[in-house]
Formats: C-alpha cells, structure tokens, sequence
C-alpha cells in the first residue's frame, strides 16, 4: 500500500482524504460556527445535534415540494431558528438549566422526535431528493492537480461555508457589534452598564447558531447523501459542540478542526473502497471521530484548564439585572 | 409593567403545584402540535392511556419498559445531584450489557441460579468502567464530561455492534448454519434467566425490585450518609468544598462510578430479565439513556421521584412503541419527552422567581 | 438655582427589605457632594437608579430641574451620567481602549468597524488631561486595581458625562493613590461636572467633598455643609446615636509561643506567574497579626495557601511545630486552622444548603454528628440552633437556607463554625467588608476574644482603620512579599500607605 497510487497523484490515498474530509467536514463547520457565536454570546445550546435533524428534514422537504435548492436552504435555516428560539426562551427569559435544556432539546427534535415525526408525516423517506447540491466549477479546475480535488471539486455549500468563516472571523474581530458580543460573552454586567442589551444579543445570537445547525444539517440530506434518513447526521452535532472548545472559540480554527474531525469520517469508507486494512473491523473505523474528539478535548482542556484560553466567561450562567 | 423578582422562601406547595401545571400545559402543547399535523389528540392520547396502562396485559408490558428507565434514570440523577453530568447512561448499558451476558453465558450451565448476581455485579462493573473513563477525565484532567460521556456511547455502540454482526466473538451464536449467515447472540442459558414474581396477573421483573430497592438505598446514602453530605456540598459549590477540606476528585471518581454501575446493571437487566441475548439492534434503537436523562430532570433528581416517572414514561413508550403504524405518527414519543420537559423547565422559574405587575414609577405632576 | 441632579422621595423595594425609602438628594454643577452612610444604608441603590441600573418604585429624578426617567442604563449614559462602580464594569480579556469604547454611539463607535488607533489616541489625551494615565492597549486583567479604576474614570470622561457618580473608590486605593483621585475630581469639578461621591469613610468625606448628604435606613438623614461638620457628628447621623470612633481597645497582651510559622513561602497565582514570594512570618498564640496591602497583592493566595485551599511551590508552613504539607484543606483543618475567607456566600458556605447543613461543614465526620457512615440530623440540628441562639444570628432557624441571611448574620455562621473547631489559628480575610457598623463591632468583638483565648489571629484587611484598631503588629504586602512590619501602636497612616504602594524601606 502506497500514499501515492499509479492512476495519478489525485487518486492517492491523501488526496482523496483530504477531499473527503473537506466534504465531510462542511455539516460540521456551519453547526459549529453557529454554536460558537450562541456560546460567544453566553449561551450553551447542547441541541446542536436536533438542530440540524430538524432543519435536514425540513430542507430535504422543501426542495422536494418546491424544486428550489436556495429555498431549501433558506427553510432550513429558519428550522433550525425555530428550534434555537425554544431553547433560546427557556434560558434568557425564563433563567432554566442551559444544559438540561439543549438536553431537552436534542431529545424534543432528534432521532426519536420531531425530526421522525416531520419525516414520517410530510413523508420524505425512501426517495433520493430531486435537487442536489454537487461540484459545480469546470471539469478541466477540478482535475487540476492536488488543488482540484481538495478545493474546488465541491459544491456551493462548502465554498459559501468558507465565506462564512470570514463573515464571523471579521464580525467578531473587527466590528462594534462583535466587540460588543464579546463583551456580553464576557462580561454581561460590564456589556448592561454600558448600554448594551444583554438580552437581545444572546436571543439573536442563539437563534443564529441554530440556522447554521440547520443549514449544517441540510447539507447532509443536499448534499452528502442526498437523501432523508432518521438520524442521518449521526452524532455530528454533538462533534460540532467539541469542535467549538478545540478551536478556542475561533472561527478559524473552527475551520481547520471540522476538516480534521471530517477526515475521520471520511477514511472509512476510502480505505474500505480500497480495500486497505480490510482486516480491521468498520466499526474501529467508524469509532475514530468520536474517539478522536476525546482525546482533543483531553488536550486543549488541562492546558486551558489552567488559563481558561477563550471560553466566554459567562458562558453556561443566566444573566439577571437586578439580582442582589 | 412585567417584573421578575427572586422569591425568598420557596412555599412548600409549590414544589408540586409547579410540575403539575407543568405538565397541563405539556398536555396542552401536545393538542395543539396533533392538531396541526392532522392528528386527532383525543383519540391519540386514549389510545396511548389505553395501550399504556389501560389492562393487566398492558401493564406487564408497561413494567417491562419502565425497567431500563429506571436503571438510566437512576443513573443519571445520581451524577447530575452533584452537577457531574453524565451522558453516558446509554454506553454505559451496553458496556453492562457486554459484560452481563458474558457473565451469564459463562456461568449460567455452572453455577445455577448464582449466576444471576453474577451477571448484576457483572453488569455494574463494565458500566462503572466505562463511566469511569469521563471521570478520571473530569477529575484529573478538567475535561468536560458531557462530551466524553456522550462519544462514549456512540463508541459502545459500535462494540456491541461489532460483538455481534461482525466477529466471531463469545457473545455470537455460532452453532446453527442460520446463525452463521444471519448474525445473532448466542442464547443465554435457562439459569441466567432472572426470576419474576407472580402476582394476581402482574408480573414484576427482578429487574425492576432490584431498581426500586437501588432507588431507595441512594435516596438514604444521599440524605442520610456522610457521602451524600459531600455530594450535596460539591453540587451546591464546589469552592466550599474546596474550603471545607473535602475530597473532591475521588467524589468525582465514585459517583460516576455509582452513577455507571447502576445503568450497568440496568444492561444487564436486559439481558437476564427480557432478551436473553446480547441483542446490539434493540439495545441501540431504544435510546434507554438518553429517556433516563429526561427522567431525571423531570425527578428533580429524586430518586422515588425517579421510580414513579419512569413507570409513567415506561407506559408511554410501551404505547408508542405498540402503536407504531401507518396511522400513528412515529416520534411522537420524543416529541412529547421534549415537549414536558421544557413546560417543565420553564415552569422551574415559577418556583424561583415570582412575577410581578406594578405600574410604572413616575408620578405625573406639574413642574416645579 | 436649579440642581444639576435631583432625587425625589424615591422608593425602592428588594424582596425582603427596601433599599430606599422616600430618598432626597440633590447635587448643584461644579460641587463634590459626598453620599454618606454606612453599609446597607442604601447609598448603592441610589446610585444604580440614577445610572439607570435600577427603575425605582416610586418619586422621580430630575436632571437641571426637568423630569426623566430611565428605562436602561443607556438612557442614563447618554443624559451624561457616569459612574465608577465598586466593582467595576470591565471586560477583562479586553483593552483599555475596547472598554472605553463598549457601547458608545457617537463618533468612533458609530461606525461599523472599529480602529483601534484613534480611540488609543483619545484615551491617551484624556489620561493626560486629567492625570489618570494608562496604557490604552493594555488588556484590563494585566493591570493592577489602582489602574483599573482609572479605566473607569475614562470610560465616563470619555462620554463627556457631566454628573459623575464614584461608588466607595477609595476601598483599592493606597492612601497616596487616594489623595491623587481628590485631586483629579477637584479638577473635574471645577470645570463644572457634578461629582457624586459615595462613602462610608468619614475622613475622606471631609477631605474630598462640599456638602454632605447622610442615608441611614434607606432614608435620607440630612444634608450639610462639609465645612461645618465633623467627623463625629457625621458618625452620629450615620449610625443614629453617639459612636466612639476607631477605638483602639488596649488589650493586656501576653504573646504566648509562635503557633504559626511560614518561611520563604512561594506559590503561584491563578494566571500563571508568582502571587506569593517568598513570604516570612511569625505568629504567635494570643497575637493578632494583620496583613495590610491594596487588593491584587497576593492576600487572597497567602490565606489559601495557608489554609492548604492553594498548594505552595516552595517553602514551608509549620503549625505549632508541625510542618504541614500544603495545598490539603484537610490537613490544615485538622493541625487547627479555622478561616473565615474573603467570599464568605461562595466559599464559606454551601449557599442553598441550610445553616445546620453548613455549621458541620467541616466537622462532619466528627463521632458527635454521626452514627458509622450516617449522620445524626437531629443532633446536627439542635447544635445549629445553640449555635445561633449562642451568636445571636438573626433571619430564621437552623432549615434556612444560608444564601438569605444578610451579610452580618452570615458572617457570624460562619465565625460561630470557625469557632466551634478549637482552632489555633484563626485566619480572617475581609471580615466586616459590606457589614453595617453593628455588625462591624460584633465581629471585632469576636476577634479580640479568640486573641484572648490564646488563638492565633491572622487579619487580613484593605481597611486600614479596622487594622490599626484591632491589631497587635502589622505587615504590608505587595507584590507578593512582605515589605515591612511595624507594631501597630506607633504605626501610622502615611507610613503604612506608603508601604502599600510599594516604597521600599
């Protein structure tokens, strides 16, 4: 077995990965940029994982009713608000457990609910979709050398994904907006004092986080498998959750972690279809995402247990004005 | 005006009256979600009552349901009292599973009707091995649990799926040529069937006695030892605990330990009392952790509390799970978990704060 | 002439209590106006009403003689008030130039996207303008407390706020910094800013302020001219009778045997980097040994390290001739340390658990309370109600939670737990901070009697009255070392200020 195989360096085992793990990784990086900018502004949302069920299934089932991939898209987005906006009530109003209600969540709209319940009622099972989203660019760019495949042999979702990690890289560094996220983020009663609403920022932003979700999750059933299955995104969400601590709650970083996590998901079946490692179990394969997060997570948190780098300092707490 | 204020005392009547009108406004939530997706709630809801709890029959099958909940349930409130919160009640069943039919194959031709407290401390072991892992990690190394519990169970399930379907391990069924062309469990032996108790038509697995007693030797190890001081100490502020001497890691350690062994056992329930296989498909489809979590928040983390919703709840999937079909629409039952839930959740901000009308503060009077 | 401000018979109810009550104050431009009363008096309140923190339940605010009414504290911000709370509002992780800006909508932050460098500039003139330089690019969590009030004091200037509003600004500062802030509000003033100063240290009222306006109770006392009222007759208005101040209580020392010794003591603080160096002292049994210094300076690491909460990393610790390990809170408790630490709601008790719960918070294991692995609840219980008959703590019975006592109660829990213990050593920190003057004396009285009963006392105090009214010697720190030591008798302010602020002997 060889890195490089004989039918040209775009065939070799790297290349193909690293494909793969690009296009894997896209679900990934939209749900974690929209976890991240929820978690930026406070707020928890552990129902990453429903989220993106929710807004699959809705997003599978637009483009069947209405044959638009952009209006699928859009009512993904808007599924996964919804469902943010549950969560988002429940902890900025009402002051409940953050954790104990993404929990809720994920249970209220994942695999064994309303995502099934939707699928099973606007019956979208067992039907490819009849628009999908797929590499678009001029064949002679995609089979350009190494660049072709990794990069621009992919769809609209994966490119528009890297424009969205500009758009939160500069609202978060550069902008008023985002300086005065951060300080929510931070430091709620500094933001309060000084005219910001604390209240507004976290609502919009948790609502936010949950379109990305949904957009992450309709890019499985748009664009990966093109297809509705209960539970499709297969613990994807809750990686996305990971991915946020791994890139220190950067958007950039956000972008390299989803590719490596991606990666993971992708070399199952490349070695399978190879036929490399056959020997070994799929399931030692398939465990490596999940496995991988925690060893990532072992390492980014006992360094950054001792300095606390970069997790919002009121993520997880309620925020109250007038508590004495 | 709308105001929220902090209550000072919490009135003991409200600690019922709240999740009671919680859950009306759950039931409320539900009509209007059937409604609107051209379900009819009245004839909904009868038929789950009905296939839930409606007959001697439909109990039995109700009790058998509960009996993981309970387990799961148990499980997650024991870690979630001192704000460890484990994820992981899912892998940790199986893991109980695994090493409960191993014990149960093993022994069961041997050693008679011991091995079925065999395979209960079998069960506990593997599942407090498999918490213990986000324990050492949240204990020595500060990572956070609820990741690491939660990859776990995909992990687990991925072994259980490989014991089975794609290995010739000890827990496969190699004897027949059907066995060897369709993967299944090997059977296990008659001895390490667990016992039932009979009584005027119920039947009562020893599953779930074990659980109730479980539930009520956490409730006195929590309220009356010195354990559960620690326990409460460290859930309520773990700087306190810090101030006050007490060991935190190894708290840390033995309730998640506690915590996996009870789903452990609860895993090998499965085994002993209802599928006498080590079966990957039904464990991985019935989401029995994740159920336990909702239990738990519902429970307040009471662990008799525990008992009487997972029979409810138990009733609810056993109806769910009866009524599955063209007519009956399918997810209903996390659908309704969920629904609950958040009624109750936000209903919680009833007993801790207290909702105010007052007129805005300006007096209007002339100027000076 | 019309006031700059005015509060009109404001009310304001908090479950429980009512903060204010029928409040009249006003303020005229180019005054310093001091707010005066002790703590819980309902000085804050006020001032988080006129901030716009706060909607008050009745009576108005009138700014220049016309009614207004804030729904937000941004309303308040852009009607010209500013102010420098006691603890301040800033982001840490951000500049001093991103906390100035946070927030604000005219010029620079009325833009989309940031630049920092115009900002830095502004903030720079300001600094210089008014003598409160500091480093616009620096993140706030590097800079020492001194420092980040000055960042306060820019946020306001910065929006051009006209009434100025200081909340006990004092309380980080080290004498010579705190002549340096009347200067700088001097200044202010007579450019015509209103300045609200709020206190509960009489001679700082009369040393910064014009007038002097007195709460007590929530109600507002009095209104006087500073020039014409002395310390005492302000005391009397404030704690409404006759009040011996700052009584320095001559106690027939008898200094018994060293029972706590720390030599060359390190130990890191929460950011990386050394909070304690090499710290040496001596205390001996019967002595109250104070440690005084301005916050930040390595007081809250020495008492966890001494109370085996923080592991040191080098040097030792020997209590009563045993050398304990260090970093184990248990192994300290049982050599006879007691601590009533600085956080008394989040570190000294478990909040939601009840008084009786937190009273055998440390002694639980003891064979009195427990019957083998179970406790013995009903002898729990009855020994919390001795214990709060015994100490006098007022606010309900052994079930109550410990989170609904006020401060002064809480306090007493905690001492009367400390107490139980037959400590050795009893090391306090800030233990009358936010306690009304009663209280103040109970736990003073406390103090002196564990001093006497042959208990060592390790005092750990910002508050330099409290220091030289109750202790035998005195150490300063800074920077995490012990820069000098006097005995407190013939030790004065200016001496002690001067230590603090790091001048070297």
């Amino acid at each position: 077995m060889t890195l490089l195989a004989a039918g040209g360096i775009n065939d070799s085992i790297l290349v193909v990965v690293l494909a793969s793990a690009v296009a894997y990784g896209t679900p990934l990086l939209y749900a974690a940029l929209g976890e991240l900018l929820a978690e930026r502004s406070g707020v928890l949302n552990l129902g990453v994982e429903g989220m993106m069920l929710v807004g699959a299934v809705m997003g599978f089932w637009a483009v069947q009713r209405t044959d638009s991939l952009l209006l699928a898209i859009v009512v993904a987005a808007i599924a996964g608000g919804a469902m943010a906006l549950i969560h988002a009530f429940l902890v900025v109003t009402l002051r409940a457990n953050q954790i104990v209600s993404g929990l809720a969540l994920t249970i209220f709209a994942g695999a064994a609910g309303l995502s099934s319940y939707l699928g099973n009622d606007l019956n979208v099972a067992g039907q490819p979709a009849k628009h999908s989203f797929g590499p678009f660019l001029p064949h002679s760019w995609q089979n350009a050398k190494v660049i072709g495949p990794i990069l621009l042999a992919h769809s609209e979702l994966v490119f528009a994904s890297w424009v969205c990690v500009a758009l939160v890289a500069v609202y978060l560094g550069r902008t008023r907006l985002g300086l005065n996220l951060r300080a929510v983020g931070e430091s709620p009663a500094a933001a309060d004092a000084m005219g910001i609403n604390v209240v507004g920022y976290r609502y919009a932003h948790t609502i936010v986080g949950g379109a990305f979700a949904g957009v992450g999750g309709a890019t499985f059933t748009l664009s990966i498998t093109p297809q509705w299955v209960d539970g499709i995104t297969g613990g994807a969400g809750w990686i996305a959750i990971a991915l946020v601590i791994f890139a220190f709650w950067r958007p950039t970083l956000c972008l390299v972690g989803a590719y490596f996590f991606g990666a993971f998901s992708g070399i199952p079946f490349t070695f399978q279809a190879r036929g490399i490692l056959s020997g070994v179990p799929p399931e030692l394969f398939q465990s490596l995402p999940y496995v991988m997060t925690v060893i990532v997570l072992v390492l980014v948190s006992s360094a950054g247990a001792r300095r606390r780098l970069g997790a919002p300092a009121a993520l997880g707490t309620p925020y109250v004005r007038e508590e004495r | 005006m709308i105001r929220i204020e902090r209550r000072l005392a919490q009135p003991r009547w409200l600690t019922v009256a709240v999740p009671l009108g919680s859950l009306v406004v759950a039931f409320g939530v539900m009509t209007l979600v059937l409604l609107a997706t051209g379900h009819a709630p009245g004839h909904t809801f009868s038929r789950l009552i009905d296939t839930g709890f409606g007959s001697k029959a439909a109990l039995n099958e109700t009790l058998i349901s509960a009996t993981p909940l309970l387990f799961t349930g148990l499980c997650a409130a024991v870690a979630f009292r001192m704000q460890l919160f484990n994820i992981g009640g899912e892998g940790q069943l199986y893991a109980g599973a695994i090493l409960g039919a191993g014990a149960g194959i093993a022994l069961g031709n041997h050693t008679g009707w011991l091995s079925v407290p065999a395979m209960v401390v079998a069960g506990a072991v593997g599942g407090a091995a498999l918490a213990l892992v986000p324990g050492i990690l949240r204990a020595f190394f500060s990572t956070n649990e609820i990741i690491t519990s939660l990859m776990l169970n995909y992990v687990g399930a991925l072994v259980v799926n490989y014991l089975i379907f794609d290995s010739e391990s000890y827990w496969r069924d190699t004897s027949s040529a059907t066995a060897k062309v369709f993967p299944q469990g090997k059977n296990l032996p008659d001895a390490a069937s667990w016992p039932v108790a009979h009584s005027a038509g119920l039947y009562v697995p020893f599953g779930l006695l074990l659980g109730v007693v479980l539930a009520a030797v956490i409730w006195l190890l929590y309220t009356r030892t010195r354990f559960g001081f620690e326990v409460q100490v460290i859930g309520d502020s773990p700087r306190a605990a810090t101030y006050a001497g007490m060991r935190t890691r190894r708290k840390i350690l033995a309730v998640m330990a506690l915590s996996g062994a009870i789903a452990g056992i609860g895993g090998a329930s499965q085994d002993g009392d209802f599928r006498h296989t080590l079966d990957p498909r039904g464990l991985t489809a019935a989401g029995y952790g994740y159920a336990g979590i909702v239990i738990a928040a519902l429970a307040r983390y009471n662990p008799f509390a525990v008992c009487l919703i997972s029979f409810l709840l138990g009733g609810l999937q056993n109806a769910g799970f009866a009524l599955q079909g063209a007519d009956f629409p399918s997810g209903l039952v996390g659908v309704m978990q969920g629904v609950i839930l958040f009624c109750v959740l936000g209903g919680e901000v009833l007993t801790r704060y207290r909702v105010r009308f007052s007129r805005t503060a300006r007096r209007s009077e002339a100027t000076a | 002439m019309t006031a700059a401000v005015e509060l009109r018979d404001i009310t304001k109810r908090f479950p429980g209590v009512v903060a204010n009550d029928g409040v009249h104050f006003e303020a005229a431009e180019g005054e310093v106006h001091a707010l005066l009363g002790e703590n819980g008096a309902g000085k804050s309140t006020l001032s988080n009403i006129l901030t716009g923190l706060y909607r008050p339940d009745a009576g108005e605010i009138l700014l220049s003689g016309k009614p207004v009414s804030f729904a937000s504290p941004r309303e308040a911000l852009e009607a010209g008030i500013g102010m420098v709370h006691q603890h301040f509002r800033l982001v840490p992780p951000f500049t001093v130039a991103e906390n100035v800006i946070l927030g604000d909508h005219r010029g620079e932050g009325k833009k989309f996207l940031v630049h920092p460098r115009r900002i830095e500039r502004r903030v720079a003139e300001l600094g210089e303008r008014y003598r409160i330089a500091v480093d616009p690019r620096a993140r706030i969590w590097q800079l020492s407390i001194g420092e980040q009030q000055r960042v306060e004091i820019l946020k306001a200037l910065y929006r051009e706020a006209r009434i100025l509003i200081l909340d006990e600004p004092t309380a980080v500062l080290t004498p010579q910094e705190a002549e340096s802030l009347f200067e700088t509000l001097r200044v202010m003033a007579d450019e015509g800013r209103t300045i609200i100063f709020i206190s509960h240290k009489l001679h700082e009222v009369k040393a910064v302020s014009d007038r002097v306006t007195v709460l007590r109770d929530g109600k507002t006392i009095d209104t006087v001219p500073t020039a014409t009222a002395t310390p005492r007759s302000l005391a009397a208005l404030m704690v409404g009778r006759e009040v011996s101040l700052s009584a320095r209580v001559e106690r027939a020392l008898e200094v018994g045997e060293p029972v706590l010794e720390v030599s060359s003591l390190w130990a890191q603080g929460d950011r990386g980097g050394d909070a304690l160096r090499g710290i040496d002292l001596t205390l001996h049994a019967g002595e109250i040994l104070a440690i005084a210094g301005v916050a930040g300076n390595g007081q809250r690491e020495l008492a966890e390290t001494i109370t085996g909460m923080r592991t040191p990393t080098r040097g030792e610790i020997t209590l009563g001739g045993q050398r304990l390990r260090g970093g184990d809170a248990r192994e300290a408790i049982r050599a006879g340390v007691a601590h009533v630490p600085e956080d008394r709601l989040h570190t000294g008790v478990a909040p939601s658990l009840s008084i009786s719960s937190n009273v055998v918070l440390k002694s639980y294991r003891a064979g009195r309370v427990t019957r083998g692995p179970l406790l013995r609840l009903r002898a729990i219980r009855k020994h919390a109600a001795e214990l709060i008959t015994r100490y006098d703590v007022r606010g309900g019975g052994p079930d109550l939670p410990a989170r609904q006592l006020s401060g002064g109660n809480l306090q007493k829990v905690v001492l009367a737990r400390e107490f139980e213990g037959s400590p050795r050593v009893l090391v306090v920190a800030s233990p009358t901070r936010g306690l009304d003057v009663a209280a103040i004396e109970t736990v003073h009285r406390y103090l002196r009697q564990a001093a006497e009963g042959y208990v060592g006392v390790l005092l750990i105090s910002e508050d330099l009255d409290e220091i030289l009214a109750l202790a035998d010697r005195v150490a300063v720190m800074y920077e995490g070392a012990i820069v000098g030591e006097r005995d407190a008798e013939s030790a004065t302010v200016e001496e002690l200020g001067l230590l603090m602020a790091g001048a070297t002997e």
